[in-house]
């Protein structure tokens, strides 16, 4: 061991002062992969950032609580409470009150209520601490109502003191909530902390609660309780409560670690090829240590050791650069998460020691397995042995058939991997993955013919030489194509994915959106069950000169067999379009005769994450009921799942008249914005927003861009990583053939002609990738559409083939491998012939 | 006398409460809850005034402190002896009633202590509890008089208040006990009318001595027990005044069927009170007031709590020349420290002496919180 660490010492220095020598190698070896490992890094952070809120928050409210007695939308009768809390047992119980109103000081952010008994909060939470800090009295948390408790980190981004109002709209009315503290342990920005009986005013809850929380060590306590409950009331563990998040959102969050990787495999490519580069170009040093005695398996360790150490580098610089991406991913990630699931405030990433081991780890482990060629073909290298460069390439030509067939098994082994492997969303990620990697090892191959039709294209000697240029250099640009290749295939993917998302989505808002005008909460709660609107805004509205017909639409969350789901119930009467429905039985008229006496029509999602046949249990105020399922219609507003029922159905299980909103259509004598203008008038006061077909569109589309705004900008990365590639390919190329540019030079090329060489070399790679991409892009949208998104929302996504993407992919490559070559052009410039053809 | 405990307890109980652990950090925020002159709105008790039952065994809110306090001696069966203390506390954050939307909503704050002491093993057990005075959580009524915090229950049995029902359980101590004045109930002072402080009072009634039977729960035993019950009810609006430091309060029952009610009220001089009094009631239930200067209480050894650090006098030496009584009044065991969010001493005693008998004594002021409330 003794001597082969002496052995080592002085031949790591070596590596490392070649990685030194070669800044700009080296430099754009640690770029690629510090940049794959930061996008990597960022999406985790943000992601994990996000979730640990959430479960922050979450532990905020949940505390110490053991289970949790819930009830329908309309929660639990305070009696409950009393009844428990009277008991001298073993179950400790406090009475919350929740609720989401909208600040307008902040933008109609949406903020919580949450109601409490301080006098039962106590071995619950830890809300008020000892740095509590009451101005005036806190006497008046009690006696008066409106008055709010906040956190100190809300209170410091928006200036608040104590006695500060706050306008909220709080479902169809605002109402004005006084600060009276500020606390640090209030542990989540997103919560105004109220008396229990002024959360009740204010929600318009008095006599419901939103749930009791306890604390009761003993299951048979919690068994006996279970079974004293009245009908319609449950216990869950906050153990489930817990998980909500991660579950929610899992999906949501595994697509974006599975793009985030693909940067990371651009990454790999480009430590693989300039290892491989410093390698060869090293060939005559390593094949004199050979002949001064290191081993084979010592230059391997070495060269592993050395893409370890770049790996290591790399990975550092990349959790930087993550950490400030971050910032910005967290941004989009928690506005998805906001838009869809649950409602966040995430203002800081907090980097993990979990998520730095696993950039290193990532990071080294690419940097080493990279490595891994090159160092096998360094350790080949015979004593003394000076290969010259072609007959490199004549073993490569004879590999890059090979390397192709074993592509094309891995491409068909991947493919059958996702496609044999039921329904599991990771399993089709890796699958997804196989292919790629196979995909991109065919490269070469497709390459070395692509090459052959393009020599037909000109006879002119620049061009042949461009063309030969490429073939002859395969084992060095087919690592850079392949690179850019799948940056671009997956450019191409996601962009028709969501190009046909977007259509499916488009076309969906076209059935359901039927009426000219909708009246809800403002939207950052609109969307939210917990809005409760009144039931008499039905009449009031519907008195109005212009309105032809006001549908009231109730959306509520309600346990049933598979947990808690959306409900929404509305007015069966207004027969919905065929168009919506995947699955039917009978016509529409038909589905929706049958709906009023009591049928249900479920999501997709529903049906394609539980497997719902022909009948759903939903939890009623009066305890379980089974509901006929008639229909599945395509939902792309929950990945959850939605059941649609009549309202009438829904009021007769339910004790909740309350509305969450009102679609109404306008009499074709008047115009539609009139009719709004006079809606908003009649509302006034309210808050109430009132959105015309055309606004609610438009804002369903915004939210859509939005959530695949980090799709876009990840594909970007990709695309950037790839960019780096094809530089330092060109880069290394230049390098290796100073002798062929010299010759060529002195038979007579002039160097603008060297110039032109290299760009059109360059083009050529460009081309090359991206035409390849095609195929591949268009394989991997469908992967996406049909497979991903299933797995991922359930949702059914009809592939809207367009021509943009593909365009877009052919004029970013040609692009990105162009503006590549600008550099090492303008190095060419500054090339002294006379010693590059010295070396002849 | 017990305004002043009262006052204490729910000063420092209340603040307490929120400012864990120690409430000695924010006595500001303590001053600024009670007022040192009590918040506006509240009535004052400044003179005496007319008593009707079982209205007045009710609550009065408004005023800002009352309490429904019970203390007895039982013995079991066997022969084995125990003390209780029940308290309920209210607490008015604003005068009078209140009129809003939810059940919950509320100016009231109950809460209770509840303590058993097995004299015979030698232990003492207290608890608390908090609850707000609405939606069926806690409340009291003159009419039948009740009072009742969480599952802690004192039930009038009779129309005129003076049989009542006690019934507490919590985290394995309890209790149920059937309770029947023997006496009248005595209006301390001037016609239950006692000066604390230089301006203020407080409304001062008891029954000093009601026989009570009933049961016992401590761990997974029910004991049978019965014995007598000192019951005390006050009411009052910050009625201290600014030199007070603690209190002592003795409620013995003798066995020559006399009880006495004695309190000294300490100030920071180190001198007593000279609002401090006492009550002897004899026999058929007439009651004379004693003044500070008609009585002698000596403390003749001390306890310190271990877990506390707290120093307490631990056994008395009290005289009343004139009635001829010289009395040695000793805690059945020291370790009665009423260890809750506010730290005192509460606990059964035994009297010897001229005459022997048995009762309950209260020390307030002795870890020092009380300094700067008043």
């Amino acid at each position: 061991m003794g001597s082969l660490n002496r052995t080592m010492r002085p031949l790591f220095r070596a590596g490392i002062r070649d990685l030194i020598r070669r800044p700009l190698f080296s430099g754009l070896m640690l770029a690629g992969l510090a940049l794959g490992v930061s996008v990597v890094t960022a999406i985790d952070l943000a992601s994990q950032s996000a979730v640990r809120a959430f479960e922050l928050s979450t532990d905020t409210v949940v505390g110490r609580t053991t289970h949790r007695v819930v009830g329908g939308p309309t929660g639990v009768p305070e009696d409950v409470y009393i009844e428990i809390r009277s008991r001298s047992g073993i179950i400790q119980a406090a009475p919350l009150v929740e609720g989401l109103v909208a600040v307008l000081d902040f933008e109609e952010r949406p903020m919580r209520i949450l109601g409490i008994d301080l006098f039962a909060e106590a071995p619950f939470r830890d809300h008020l601490g000892p740095e509590l800090a009451f101005d005036p009295d806190f006497r008046q948390f009690f006696t008066e109502p409106g008055m709010v408790i906040i956190g100190e980190e809300l209170a410091a981004a928006n200036q608040l003191v104590p006695g500060t109002e706050l306008a909220v709209q709080v479902d169809d009315h605002i109402e004005t909530l006084t600060i009276l503290g500020i606390v640090s342990s209030l542990g989540s920005s997103d919560i105004l902390l109220m008396d229990i009986a002024a959360a009740q005013e204010l929600l318009g809850a008095s006599g419901r609660l939103s749930w009791i929380d306890l604390i009761a060590e003993d299951p048979n306590a919690v068994e006996e309780l279970r079974s004293q409950l009245p009908t319609g009331l449950q216990i869950i563990s906050s153990s489930q409560q817990r998980e909500t998040a991660d579950q929610l959102t899992s999906a949501f969050r595994l697509n974006l670690t599975a793009l985030s990787l693909l940067a990371l495999v651009v990454g790999f490519f480009l430590v693989y090829n300039t290892i491989t580069f410093s390698v060869l170009s090293r060939r005559t040093v390593l094949g004199t240590l050979r002949s001064l005695g290191v081993s084979g398996e010592q230059i391997f360790t070495q060269v592993v050791l050395e893409a370890a150490l770049v790996g290591l580098v790399g990975s550092l610089l990349g959790i930087l650069l993550g950490l400030l991406l971050a910032q910005f991913a967290l941004a989009l990630v928690t506005r998805t998460i906001n838009d869809f699931y649950l409602l966040l405030t995430v203002s800081e990433v907090t980097l993990t020691t979990r998520v730095a081991a696993k950039a290193v780890a990532l990071g080294v482990g690419a940097g080493v397995l990279a490595s891994i060629v090159p160092a096998l073909e360094a350790a080949r290298v015979a004593p003394i042995q000076v290969l010259r460069r072609s007959e490199i390439e004549e073993g490569t030509r004879v590999w890059v058939p090979r390397i192709g067939l074993i592509g094309l098994a891995l491409a068909a082994a991947g493919s059958a991997y996702f496609m044999l492997s039921d329904d599991s969303l990771a399993r089709a990620f890796l699958g997804i993955l196989i292919v790629v990697l196979g995909l991109a090892m065919m490269v070469p191959f497709a390459t070395q013919i692509l090459m052959r039709l393009f020599r037909l294209l000109s006879t002119r000697v620049l061009w042949r030489l461009a063309v030969r240029g490429v073939t002859s250099q395969l084992s060095r640009v087919g690592i850079a194509i392949a690179a850019l290749m799948i940056a671009l295939s997956v450019t191409i993917g996601i962009a028709l994915m969501i190009n046909s998302f977007r259509t499916t989505v488009e076309n969906w808002l076209d059935i359901t959106l039927y009426a000219d005008i909708y009246v809800s909460s403002p939207s950052a709660i609109g969307n939210r069950p917990q809005a409760r609107l009144s039931p008499s805004l039905e009449a009031r509205l519907a008195q109005l000169e212009g309105v032809a017909t006001v549908e009231a639409i109730r959306t509520v969350h309600i346990q049933g067999e598979f947990g808690e789901l959306d409900l929404t119930a509305v007015d069966p009467r207004r027969v919905r379009d065929a168009g919506l429905y995947r699955f039917a039985s009978g016509s529409a008229r038909q589905v929706w005769d049958r709906v009023r006496e009591g049928a249900v029509v479920i999501s997709e999602a529903l049906e394609f994450k539980n497997g719902v046949g022909d009948s759903l249990m939903l939890e009623t105020d009066a305890g379980p009921r089974t509901f006929e399922v008639v229909g599945v219609f395509y939902d792309y507003s929950s990945d959850r799942g939605t059941v649609l029922m009549s309202r009438e159905v829904y009021m007769e299980h339910w004790n909740d008249p309350a509305l969450s909103s009102l679609g109404i259509e306008a009499l074709p004598s008047i115009a539609v914005g009139d009719l709004a203008e006079s809606i908003r008038a009649e509302l006034a006061g309210t808050g109430l927003a009132v959105q015309e077909n055309r606004q609610i569109r438009e804002e369903a589309r915004r939210i859509f861009d939005r959530t695949f705004a980090i799709t876009e900008s990840l594909r970007i990365l990709a695309v950037v990583v790839a960019f780096i590639g094809v530089l330092s390919a060109l880069l290394a190329l230049q390098l290796e053939r100073k002798r062929e540019y010299a010759t060529l030079q002195a038979i007579g090329l002039a160097p603008e002609g060297l110039e032109r060489l290299t760009y059109l070399e360059a083009g050529l790679m460009g081309l090359s990738a991206s035409l390849l991409a095609l195929p591949t892009g268009l394989l991997l949208a469908l992967i996406l559409i049909h497979v991903i998104n299933v797995r991922s929302f359930g949702w059914t996504i009809q592939l809207a083939p367009a021509i943009g993407p593909f365009l877009q992919a052919i004029v970013v490559g040609l692009v990105a491998s162009l503006a590549a070559a600008v550099y090492p052009v303008s190095r060419l410039r500054k090339m002294p012939i006379a010693v590059a053809i010295r070396g002849e | 006398m017990r305004v002043a405990i009262v006052s204490l307890v729910l000063a420092t109980a209340l603040v307490g409460y929120f400012l864990l652990p120690t409430p000695t950090d924010s006595q500001s925020a303590t001053y600024e809850l009670l007022g040192a002159t009590g918040p506006p709105g509240f009535k004052r008790a400044r003179e005496p005034q007319e008593f009707s039952f079982p209205q007045d065994h009710g609550p009065h809110l408004d005023y800002q402190t009352e309490w429904w306090y019970y203390t007895g001696n039982l013995v079991s069966e066997g022969g084995d002896r125990f003390g209780y203390q029940l308290t309920i506390f209210r607490r008015g954050l604003t005068p009078g009633d209140t009129q809003r939307e939810s059940d919950f909503a509320t100016n009231q704050i109950y809460f209770g202590h509840l303590a058993l002491t097995d004299i015979g093993e030698g232990e003492h057990v207290a608890l608390e509890k908090f609850e707000r005075g609405s939606a069926g959580l806690a409340g009291a009524t003159g009419d039948p008089f009740s009072v009742h915090l969480g599952g802690w229950n004192i039930e009038s049995l009779d129309d005129t208040g003076s049989q009542v029902r006690l019934r507490a359980s919590e985290a394995g101590i309890g209790l149920d006990l059937t309770l029947a004045a023997t006496k009248p109930i005595v209006a301390h002072g001037e016609r239950g009318y006692t000066l604390k402080g230089e301006t203020d009072g407080a409304y001062y009634l008891s029954f000093t001595n009601m026989e009570t039977q009933g049961s016992l729960e401590i761990g997974d035993r029910i004991i049978a027990v019965r014995g007598s019950t000192w019951f005390d009810h006050e009411w009052a609006t910050g009625a201290l005044g600014p030199e007070a430091t603690g209190w002592d309060w003795f409620g013995l029952q003798l066995e020559d069927g006399r009880e006495l009610m004695l309190f000294h009220i300490r100030t920071k001089d180190g001198g007593i009170e000279k609002v401090s009094g006492g009550t002897l009631v004899e026999p058929n239930g007439e009651s004379r007031w004693l003044t500070v200067d008609e009585f002698e209480i000596l403390p003749i050894t001390t306890w310190t709590s271990d877990t506390t650090g707290t120093t307490y006098p631990s056994g008395w030496q009290i005289a009343i020349p004139a009635e001829g009584l010289e009395l040695v009044v000793e805690p059945w065991i020291k370790d009665q420290e009423m260890r809750l969010n506010i730290e005192y001493w509460e606990g059964a005693v035994k009297v010897g002496g001229t005459v022997n008998g048995q009762g309950y004594v209260e020390l307030t002021g002795y870890s020092g919180s009380i300094q700067g409330l008043y």
